[in-house]
């Protein structure tokens, strides 16, 4: 009998929470062939990227989970024989009672939030015995064998290439969200949290030589482009043309949509962990807003991650990358340090493929964390 | 109880009955303001050691434990031996017990230290909050800052490098924050 697994997950904000744990969960089902339960306390934001799912069950069979709404009032229930707390949340005390009852011992794991920094190699795996004697387990996800590795399915990559040798899967898709660039135009996707730097990327955008066409999914960031456009109301389907580039919001895309808005385009910018991730799957050159901690800690979260990818480039290159990311962040003239990666635009397509494959060619998440079970037992 | 957050040092936790010392404790920022600690255990009965993390806010038993005031008496090896200022009892340690303090141990240091004990057995040495060191080798200051803003290595008598102000010089004394291992400031000895 396979085993069970039971993930919490506690949603803070956005939507990275419910989107990690959401396709965490569907790849446990789908590839390892575990009983896998999503206790989710805002149904609301799992709906946004499930939008199948009814929003008022407090349970539902979504491709092969049981997605349970977490209740305030906990409700006993069986403990799974593995225990997953999100990104630190606390699992229910009655849970963790029910853990210490449970004739056979349950693994626990915290899996924690995605970062480079080296630190993370010396923290993952390590246990945290507690107080009532059960010992939880600390699993970092990460871009080295060190570390738990990446959220991949195993098909990921073929369904990229597929679709990318696929033209007419491509002009499908566009269309199917009202998308119709020009023949020559950069397709580039925008999903950020609100950044001042906005204006003048937009500003070199429509000022290139090269006509832009910029998809926007609902989000933080609209209300700095409805403000660069000086325009409000601006909804799913609204386009807007400045110089050479055209402004196309998108309505709010599935996980899977999204995969494909990302291999479609030429740069994308992403935001948090799960698009970063996906980002780099797409094998494109990717700009990251990073999620904002206190005393500026991401900074240097910022710079770990930019120690590793920038690894093979040119130092041209690797400099004009490193100071794109930078002014995205740190509120700096975004538009001059785009220019810059431009002049550089093949060796970056090049080094984000050769990126990719590297970070895919060591183990999943996934697979990281069935394995570390079956080590455990 | 203790949370996460609060281990330190010389703290000590019951874990399944046992009585266990923190010997070094390192504090990260996680994501989304969530943050991890990091530490080095060893279990007082048995001697074994090892590498734990703990959520900032996981709850800890830790154990109440005696402190008295000490000094350190002298170095032999790796061993290091503090006298009780009260009664000048005796107490020896090894290196590995005093890890997260050993930077700022050095021959001669006048430092009223807070001895820690589990059941009449010091286990750990404690420095204060903030201690004076003479730094032996800096290099010279490059632009004449007098700021403080502008940061630049120093080495101290035992070999720690520590960030000091720009304008601090070969021989100077200097105050250190034990708690996070910062500069504070030209000491006023």
């Amino acid at each position: 009998m396979n085993a069970s697994w039971d993930i919490f997950c506690c949603v803070v904000d956005n939507y990275g929470d419910i989107g990690v744990t959401w396709r965490l969960a569907r790849q446990l089902v789908a590839e390892q062939g575990l009983a896998v339960r999503l206790w989710v306390d805002d149904l609301g934001a799992f709906v946004r990227i499930c939008p199948q799912a009814d929003p008022t069950a407090a349970q539902q069979w979504q491709q092969g989970v049981q997605v349970c709404q977490w209740p305030a009032d906990w409700q006993p229930t069986p403990v799974a024989d593995v225990v997953i707390g999100a990104f630190g949340c606390q699992v229910p005390p009655a849970y963790v009672q029910s853990m210490l009852e449970r004739p056979t011992p349950v693994l626990w794991l915290n899996l924690e939030y995605l970062s480079a920094e080296s630190w993370v190699e010396g923290c993952h795996g390590l246990p945290s015995p507690q107080a009532n004697g059960l010992r939880k387990v600390f699993f970092f996800p990460g871009f080295t064998t060190k570390t738990g590795g990446l959220l991949r399915e195993a098909s990921l990559l073929a369904r990229r290439q597929a679709f990318e040798q696929d033209p007419s899967a491509r002009q499908a898709f566009l269309s199917g969200l009202g998308v119709q660039p020009e023949a020559n135009a950069r397709l580039i996707s925008l999903f950020a949290y609100e950044n001042p730097g906005l204006a003048s990327w937009l500003d070199a955008l429509a000022t290139d030589s090269r006509p832009n066409h910029l998809l926007v999914p609902e989000g933080r960031i609209l209300g700095d482009v409805q403000a660069w456009l000086g325009e409000s109301d601006l909804a799913p389907g609204s386009i807007a043309r400045r110089g050479a580039l055209t402004v196309q919001i998108l309505p709010f895309v599935s996980q899977d949509e999204y995969d494909q808005l990302l291999w479609c385009c030429d740069f994308n910018a992403v935001r948090g962990e799960d698009s970063f991730v996906r980002a780099q799957w797409a094998g494109r050159p990717l700009l990251w807003h990073i999620y904002v901690q206190e005393e500026y800690a991401h900074w240097e979260k910022l710079e770990a991650f930019l120690d590793h990818y920038t690894q093979g480039l040119s130092a041209e290159a690797s400099a004009a990358l490193v100071e794109l990311w930078r002014a995205w962040n740190m509120d700096r003239d975004v538009g001059r340090a785009w220019q810059q990666v431009l002049v550089h635009g093949s060796e970056l397509d090049a080094h984000a493929r050769r990126w990719c494959a590297a970070q895919a060619a060591q183990p999943d998440l996934a697979t990281t964390l069935v394995q570390f079970y079956r080590n455990w037992l | 109880m203790k949370t996460g957050k609060e281990l330190k040092p010389g703290t000590v936790l019951r874990i399944d009955n046992d009585p266990w010392l923190v010997q070094k404790a390192e504090f990260t920022k996680s994501g989304r303001n969530s943050a991890i600690m990091k530490t080095k255990l060893k279990n007082l009965l048995t001697g074994y050691k090892t590498e734990t993390v703990y959520g900032a806010d996981d709850k800890l038993d830790d154990v109440i434990l005696d402190r008295k005031e000490a000094t350190l008496s002298f170095i032999s090896g790796d061993s290091y031996t503090f006298m009780d200022t009260s009664d000048y009892t005796m107490y020896e340690l090894n290196a590995e017990d005093i890890e997260a303090v050993l930077p700022y141990i050095e021959e001669g240091m006048e430092d009223i230290c807070e001895a820690v004990f589990f059941e009449g057995r010091l286990v750990s040495v404690e420095l204060p909050t903030t201690i004076s060191r003479q730094v032996v080798y800096t290099e010279n200051a490059a632009r004449g800052d007098t700021s403080g803003k502008v940061m630049k290595p120093a080495k101290l008598k035992n070999g720690t490098e520590i960030s000091v102000a720009d304008f601090i010089q070969i021989d100077e004394f200097i105050d250190i924050d034990t708690r996070d291992n910062s500069f504070k400031g030209r000491s006023k000895k």
